[in-house]
């Protein structure tokens, strides 16, 4: 196999042809170290690069291939990690100026994982500073989107979007509160999955909202995103809300059938008078709900109807919540903060206890109303975001009410999935138009909880029947 | 409910330990102002008698 096409396999082509020693580790890490070398000065998906790491992890699974110890469909593959997830003796910075020297003592559980089913790690990925805002806002300069680099590639696990899209990774993971899994992938045309709340380990993780955030793959494929998110769930004595329950092989889902399965296409999402949604979003969400149709899934509408409000709760339980884990730093090192974070903290210490409570009871409303519907059908659907990637701006503050009122609505998309805990996936559904300047668009799959094997099942469905994953960005 | 000012935004943050300054106390203002504008407009009965649950349980528990 050429070197140079190596990392341009899927996750789970790579592994299969280490499997079969077509390809060594070796051979694979060195493939991505090279790309590593020859694009990230365009994207800035990586804060650190564990080239040395990486290479005696390489040799490592190589070793155990020769000896016949095969771990699994990662082993010997190169991943990404977000910068908030501790790596051993690797800084761990949460894109941020302060936290620049933390070199954790020990691997997150994630982390851990990842390294027990044989995959290689091999770097840290930007992330808008403590997973929150926009891009710009991380100490290291913006990730830029391989689609088009003048613009986001979704916030926050901004590096993993745009790593993997760039094919400086084979798979990666992300955090995702108020949808920092699914935002860059929808913008980078990727396959992005958060889990339900509780299946995967929060151990070792910088946190934002302990009750929302989530860790889980940002994946080029609905197969490469089912074996990594394989490999990091369970349960986990270090994260006492971890379940107990066995985590399958989600691969078993993916059989292609849609047979029967009741999907719900949420209506507050497809008005572009009254949830914003532009035109082109829409359209491309209702073809693919005609795919899943024409695939013999069962469609019908259903309504959620705080779904518009859930952006303006979740940011005002995730502000509170985050901003009361360094109170310190902001009263005694603010200007070390990005400006757009600093803003952001002091909006949150500000918060009025009551009004963080009130965000609280409609929380559990919309978890009744998500949990309601998912007892009609199997899974919902809607845009994962109001639009295609937007051009990101070096100078974006906080203009008017009005437009944070916007910015509010906007996260109303993911929210009623992060406020109920459910697992929620975006996929790439088309593009703004055909050839050069092409952008993403992206459906989002939601869940039972615990049921990712289900939502993993009818994307994969959608995927096979249709062309776009096959698309490349122009890096 | 008529939206807080400057000067009230920077006295909340005394309050709290934050002497906030322009440029942030503009920002901060339109921030906390739409917050509370949109949470203020999500008027639902019977709202004060809910219990916050912020977790989904599966059944049997944890």
């Amino acid at each position: 196999m050429m070197k140079e096409a190596i990392p341009f396999l899927s996750a789970t082509e790579l592994g299969a042809a280490i499997q079969r020693r077509e390809v060594s580790p070796v051979e694979v890490t060195e493939a991505y170290l090279d790309r590593i070398q020859q694009v990230d000065g365009k994207l800035n998906a990586y804060i650190t690069v564990c080239a040395a790491e990486a290479r005696q992890a390489a040799k490592d699974a190589e070793a155990e291939i020769v000896r016949k110890r095969y771990r699994g469909p990662l082993h010997g593959v190169p991943v990404g990690v977000k910068d908030q997830i501790h790596t051993k003796g690797i800084a761990t910075t949460s894109g941020s100026r302060l936290r620049a020297e933390f070199i954790p003592e020990a691997d997150a559980t994630v982390v851990k994982r990842l390294k027990d089913a044989g995959a290689i790690v091999l770097g840290k990925l930007n992330m808008s500073e403590f997973a929150l805002g926009d891009p710009v806002n991380s100490a290291f300069g913006p990730a830029h989107n391989p689609w088009d680099l003048e613009r986001s590639p979704g916030t926050s696990s901004t590096g993993s979007g745009a790593a993997t899209a760039g094919f400086l990774c084979a798979t990666s993971l992300g955090e995702d509160t108020g949808g920092s899994i699914r935002g860059p992938a929808a913008n980078c045309g990727l396959v992005g999955l958060r889990p339900t709340w509780g299946r995967v380990s929060r151990a070792g993780v910088d946190g934002a909202s302990w009750s929302v955030d989530t860790i889980g793959p940002v994946s080029r494929t609905v197969s490469d995103c089912a074996i990594t998110i394989g490999a990091i769930a369970g349960y986990d004595p270090q994260d006492p809300y971890t379940y107990h329950a066995a985590v399958p092989d989600y691969r078993q889902s993916m059989t292609g059938d849609v047979r029967g399965i009741k999907v719900g296409l949420v209506r507050e999402f497809l008005d572009p008078e009254t949830c914003g949604v532009e035109p082109q979003t829409r359209d491309a969400v209702l073809a693919a709900v005609q795919v899943l149709r024409d695939l013999g899934a069962e469609v019908r509408e259903v309504s959620l109807p705080l779904a518009m409000q859930t952006g303006v709760i979740i940011r005002t339980i995730t502000h509170t919540d985050r901003t009361s884990l360094h109170p310190e730093w902001l009263r005694e090192r603010p200007q070390e903060y990005h400006p757009n974070t600093r803003v952001a903290f002091m909006t949150g210490t500000l918060l009025p206890a009551q009004v963080y409570y009130k965000a609280q009871k409609l929380r559990e409303l919309v978890r009744r109303e998500v949990l309601a519907a998912l007892q009609e059908v199997d899974v919902l659907v809607q845009p994962t975001s109001a639009a295609p990637a937007a051009k990101m701006d070096p100078n974006s503050r906080v203009r008017s009410k009005e437009q944070a009122k916007r910015a509010l609505q906007e996260g109303s998309f993911r929210g009623p999935y992060s406020l109920s805990g459910v697992p929620a996936l975006s996929i790439l559904c088309g593009f703004t138009k055909e050839g050069p300047g092409a952008l993403p668009l992206a459906l989002q799959i939601a869940g039972r909880p615990l049921e990712e094997g289900t939502v993993l099942r009818v994307a994969h469905a959608y995927e096979q029947a249709t062309p776009w994953h096959k698309r490349r960005p122009p890096v | 409910m008529p939206d807080l000012t400057q000067g009230e935004v920077h006295a909340l943050g005394r309050a709290v330990g934050l002497d906030i300054q322009e440029p942030e106390l503009s920002q901060v203002t339109h921030s906390l102002n739409a917050i509370l504008e949109m949470l203020a407009e999500i008027d639902l009965p019977g709202l004060n008698a809910i219990e916050p649950l912020p977790l989904t349980l599966p059944e049997g528990g944890l």
